[in-house]
């Protein structure tokens, strides 16, 4: 069976470094505003917020702890 | 797509720059060497100072049995820092800027405030390695430690983001030398491959102080520094649309060797931890190795917590300074003279020269803050993958093609329920010690 094959092959290519590359028009936030917030979001970001200082709190106590600087202070 | 358009094939007379290539293979091979950098370097620069001192001491002290951790933490740390990845190729922007402008100046300041924090305590402990291990080889910490900082802010005052890369990069190959370490050491091979490959833990009691350890490891492995690190270095190379396939591959070149620059420090570890050698550091355990293993061992532990300390700072520093720089609207780039981006520069050398000069002070509790760093990194890791999840599901900003597809936001969910389930257990250990003892 006779079959037509595309055996075209670029001559060249040319390969640019990003940094000397024209500028490319990217995915901008410029007056888009703040990210939607639903309630679920909203909610999970307060609960991350108490998570972040509960845990801040408890590895201070920790690494003292560690320290004997609270022993000393007993 | 307008890259795409660039690199078709053009007669090179009418081409302005870049490289010309007969072949397909060429171009692909020459676009990644192009792209390549970003990936490895935010990868091998977490194997810093205080990697070196977990992973030994993770070896000295349970042998080879948490090996397995690692490779798990391979595909963990690849999916993060792909869509760090793409997210700095899709915006040109950096993690900071990113999270400052869709979440408004709260969370921009505290997610800042939080990485200032950790990478400057993080600073700290890559400078007292470097005082550790000199001092080991005979020289002062008061001119070790000056020299180093001189040496880091040097790095980056040239004005050439490139220059900085390919800097980077070498120091980067030396750690090649771990696997020659990992090697003389003679390692149990099957023991190796089982404990890589068959997750167990240690013979006797869950103890506090192991779980401590495993989320050192996982702090260590997956840091908060490195998505804002990543995101900027990309939009500082100015990575292109096109280039998102060759950036995919330097990451997972990056995670890869350096977990396995990882495991072969936990070798070096088990290594001292078959002879009952007990350290409370890698330099003390380099020269207790001295009459098992030779100078060449010790020499070489030393050296390269230097050179991980060296890697560790200068990108952390970075970090910083680009973060601080996006958050501020400064000028922040490698590319701009020190007088055109004073803000930027200053931060960095600030970062480098306070943390230098905070490790000379004597006494410093060093191994415990090393310790400490890595728990903390660990504990507000799931904040920072929270807003990078977040931030992949704005369709508003990204559009349908640059978001998380379906099976991105599973694997990113499980991974910071992941991280959470690591943190609670570590809150329990703290609260409830005797659960642990």
């Amino acid at each position: 069976m006779a079959t037509i094959s595309n055996r075209f092959e670029p001559e060249f290519y040319r390969v640019v470094h990003p940094l000397q590359d024209a500028p490319e028009a990217k995915c901008s936030s410029e007056g888009l505003g703040h990210i939607a917030m639903p309630p679920p979001v909203r909610i999970s970001l307060t609960v991350l917020r108490g998570y972040l200082l509960l845990m801040t709190a408890m590895l201070l106590y920790h690494v003292l702890d560690l320290a004997g600087v609270l022993h000393h202070s007993r | 797509m307008r890259v795409e358009e660039i690199e078709l094939a053009v007669p090179p007379a009418q081409a302005p720059q870049g490289i010309v290539v007969r072949r397909r293979w060429q171009r692909s091979l020459l676009s990644f060497l192009m792209v390549f950098g970003p990936g490895l370097i935010v990868m091998e620069a977490d194997n810093d100072a205080g990697a070196v001192s977990t992973y030994v001491q993770a070896g000295g002290q349970y042998g080879l049995h948490l090996l397995w951790i690692l490779l798990l933490l391979l595909p963990i740390t690849y999916f993060v820092q792909e869509m760090v990845a793409r997210l700095g190729i899709a915006t040109g922007k950096g993690h900071a800027a990113m999270i400052y402008e869709r979440f408004g100046k709260w969370w921009g300041h505290f997610s800042l405030f939080d990485l200032l924090l950790v990478n400057f305590l993080t600073l700290i402990t890559e400078f007292a390695a470097i005082s550790l291990a000199l001092s080991a080889l005979g020289v002062s910490p008061y001119i070790a430690v000056p020299v180093s900082a001189a040496g880091l802010i040097t790095m980056v005052v040239t004005g050439s983001y490139l220059r900085w890369e390919r800097t980077v990069i070498v120091l980067c190959l030396v750690d090649l030398t771990w696997f020659a370490m990992a090697y003389v050491v003679h390692p149990r091979w099957t023991a190796v491959a089982y404990s890589s490959f068959v997750p167990h833990m240690p013979p006797g009691r869950v103890t506090g102080d192991l779980l401590f350890l495993i989320v050192a490891i996982v702090g260590t492995t997956i840091a908060p520094w490195q998505l804002f690190f990543q995101q900027s270095c990309v939009a500082e190379k100015r990575l292109r649309f096109a280039d998102l396939k060759w950036a995919r591959l330097g990451t997972l070149i990056g995670a890869t060797f350096t977990v396995l620059v990882a495991a072969a420090m936990m070798i070096v570890g088990d290594f001292a931890f078959r002879r009952g050698i007990h350290f409370e550091d890698p330099a003390q355990m380099a020269k207790a190795l001295l009459p098992f293993a030779g100078p060449f061992v010790r020499n070489g532990i030393l050296l390269l917590m230097v050179n991980a300390a060296v890697l560790g700072t200068t990108a952390i520093s970075l970090a910083s300074a680009w973060a601080y720089g996006e958050v501020r609207g400064w000028p922040h780039s490698l590319h701009k003279k020190i007088w055109e981006a004073p803000g930027f520069y200053a931060v960095y050398i600030g970062s480098v020269a306070a943390a230098a000069g905070i490790v000379l002070i004597p006494r410093m509790p060093l191994q415990l803050v090393i310790l400490s760093v890595q728990v903390f990194a660990g504990l507000i890791l799931p904040s920072a993958i929270i807003f990078l999840q977040l931030l992949l599901n704005d369709h508003t900003l990204l559009g349908d093609r640059w978001v998380n597809r379906p099976w991105n936001n599973w694997i990113n969910w499980t991974i910071i329920a992941l991280l959470f389930a690591l943190s609670l257990l570590l809150a329990a250990q703290v609260m409830l010690p005797q659960l642990f003892s």
